[in-house]
């Protein structure tokens, strides 16, 4: 093998290195904090670790949207946060997203992103302000997404859906 | 705003990317200038360029690719994910993202008071007041040590000082100035040589490219790595000038005379105060860069301009594609 091939060789045995590097240093902190952000089996298993008491889940569901979650996610650190991703039936992709965060800055997934805002309205729901977005996902899809405060969490609701079936989820999830 | 939530805010994430990123960028390229015997000073600026470069388009670009990027599942799943460093509470109380703004505060205030505040008085300064300076008479021995250079010559003027004094200024009145003291110590080679490295700063910083450089370094006031790795580029860029030098006058050794006699050896450290041990730093530091520089002219480590894009690119794209998954 000349020198210039074993070169390029040791090269790409340094990005595999540094690969290999990052993903140790992106395991560490998890196995020293067991309360950062990662992924659950059930809400009792949140519960249970993360000793979270007041998840708020929704009551209502609309036709063909499968419960349990499909996906959970949730964080005691640096504050307290659940995203639960709920799947439609029949099309299988991600339809509904639950979260709940004790901060405003907060950002769950995107899986529902809305491309196009048609209108952003605010009333009173249950006696909470509540924040209205609606507009389009991508396909052109019409979806809708919900945010008020309820105590010490912020609550967001989105979901291929229009505001009237939101709505109910919602007030399922207000006691 | 508290840290979590300065954290997870844009401006937050593209500090601690950027900070990520050009870490990843400066290990990558470090190791590629070992592994492929990178010396050619030219080349290893523009290496060292894109530890600066890369991490300031990096994150709005990856977002704009995948604005999915920041999300949950994404960092999950992620290479490396630095807000769980961030967020990692050292006592059950104090989160490591305080620390990082620490250093970012620090590395501000050093950009603020040793790059930004120098450049702004130099500019007030030379705004202000002319230098008292005389051209060279047609038959001093500047003249004669410039006059069959192929190189277009700018002004020089010769300063009325006993110490070592040759520096040059850009800018539309580019010239170079030397002392009285620096050509009774020189020769006529060594003035040449030195001139002609003057001269080729000025040519240099004629191409837009250093300015560029400078203003993305700007943009990275907040990181430490680029700041090291800018000086680095700065020093790089003395070689660079060394070489063009010795390409036109032909005489690496006039030019390791002149600086060598620019070397000052470095007293021992003497007292303990912070000002005395920034000054042995500075000094220590001045006199090895020196030191490097004779050695590679000594050794004839001189090289033509140019080449080997090839292995930039590769390099380039191993750190992009490393930092998408960077987070």
């Amino acid at each position: 093998m000349n020198r210039k091939f074993l070169s390029f060789l040791y090269f790409a045995l340094t990005v595999a290195m540094l690969v290999v590097m990052l993903k140790v240093a992106n395991w560490l902190p998890m196995a020293i904090q067991k309360d950062t952000m990662r992924r659950y089996s059930s809400i009792e298993d949140v519960k249970a670790t993360l000793n979270i008491k007041d998840i708020i889940v929704p009551s209502y569901f609309p036709q063909n949207f499968a419960w349990p979650p499909a996906e959970i996610f949730a964080q005691d650190k640096p504050f307290t946060a659940v995203i639960m991703e709920i799947k439609h039936s029949l099309k299988g992709d991600v339809a509904l997203i639950i979260y709940q965060a004790e901060s405003t800055a907060f950002r769950p997934d995107e899986k529902i992103g809305i491309v196009q805002v048609r209108e952003r309205v605010t009333y009173s729901l249950k006696g909470r302000q509540v924040a209205l977005v609606t507009g389009v996902c991508k396909n052109d899809e019409p979806c809708s997404r919900l945010t008020w405060d309820e105590g010490k969490y912020r609550i967001g609701i989105t979901a291929r859906l229009l505001p009237p079936e939101l709505t109910k989820i919602a007030e399922s999830m207000i006691p | 705003m508290n840290i979590a939530g300065f954290l997870s805010s844009y401006p937050g994430m593209y500090m601690a990317q950027a900070f990520c990123h050009s870490i990843i960028a400066f290990i990558v390229i470090d190791r590629a200038m070992h592994l492929w015997d990178i010396n050619n000073p030219l080349l290893r600026q523009r290496f060292q360029m894109m530890v600066v470069l890369l991490p300031v388009f990096s994150f709005p670009l990856y977002q704009l690719i995948n604005p999915d990027r920041g999300s949950v599942s994404f960092r999950l799943g992620s290479l490396f994910d630095v807000n769980r460093w961030l967020h990692l509470e050292l006592w059950g109380t104090i989160p490591l993202g305080a620390f990082f703004l620490i250093i970012i505060f620090i590395t501000t205030v050093i950009f603020v008071f040793q790059e930004m505040v120098p450049i702004l008085l130099h500019a007030l300064g030379s705004k202000r007041s002319e230098i008292e300076s005389e051209k060279p008479e047609a038959d001093s021995v500047i003249s004669k040590a410039i006059e069959r250079l192929p190189v277009e010559k700018p002004d020089i003027f010769v300063l009325d000082d006993e110490d070592f004094v040759l520096f040059s200024t850009t800018g539309r009145k580019a010239a170079v100035y030397i002392s009285t003291g620096t050509m009774h110590a020189l020769n006529v080679d060594q003035i040449q040589a030195a001139l002609v490295h003057e001269i080729a700063h000025i040519a240099r910083n004629k191409k837009p490219l250093l300015l560029l450089v400078f203003f993305f370094r700007v943009i990275m006031f907040f990181n430490p790595v680029a700041l090291l790795e800018f000086r680095k580029l700065v020093q790089e860029e003395e070689k660079i000038c060394d070489d063009m030098a010795v390409r036109l006058t032909k005489k690496p050794q006039a030019l390791s005379e002149v600086l060598e006699k620019l070397y000052n050896k470095t007293d021992p450290l003497q007292g303990g105060s912070i000002s005395e041990m920034k000054e042995f730093v500075e000094d220590y530091s001045h006199n090895a860069h020196i030191e490097s520089r004779i050695i590679r002219l000594e050794q004839g480590m001189v090289h033509q301009a140019g080449g080997e894009w090839y292995k930039l690119i590769i390099t380039v794209t191993a750190i992009m594609g490393i930092n998408y998954f960077v987070v």
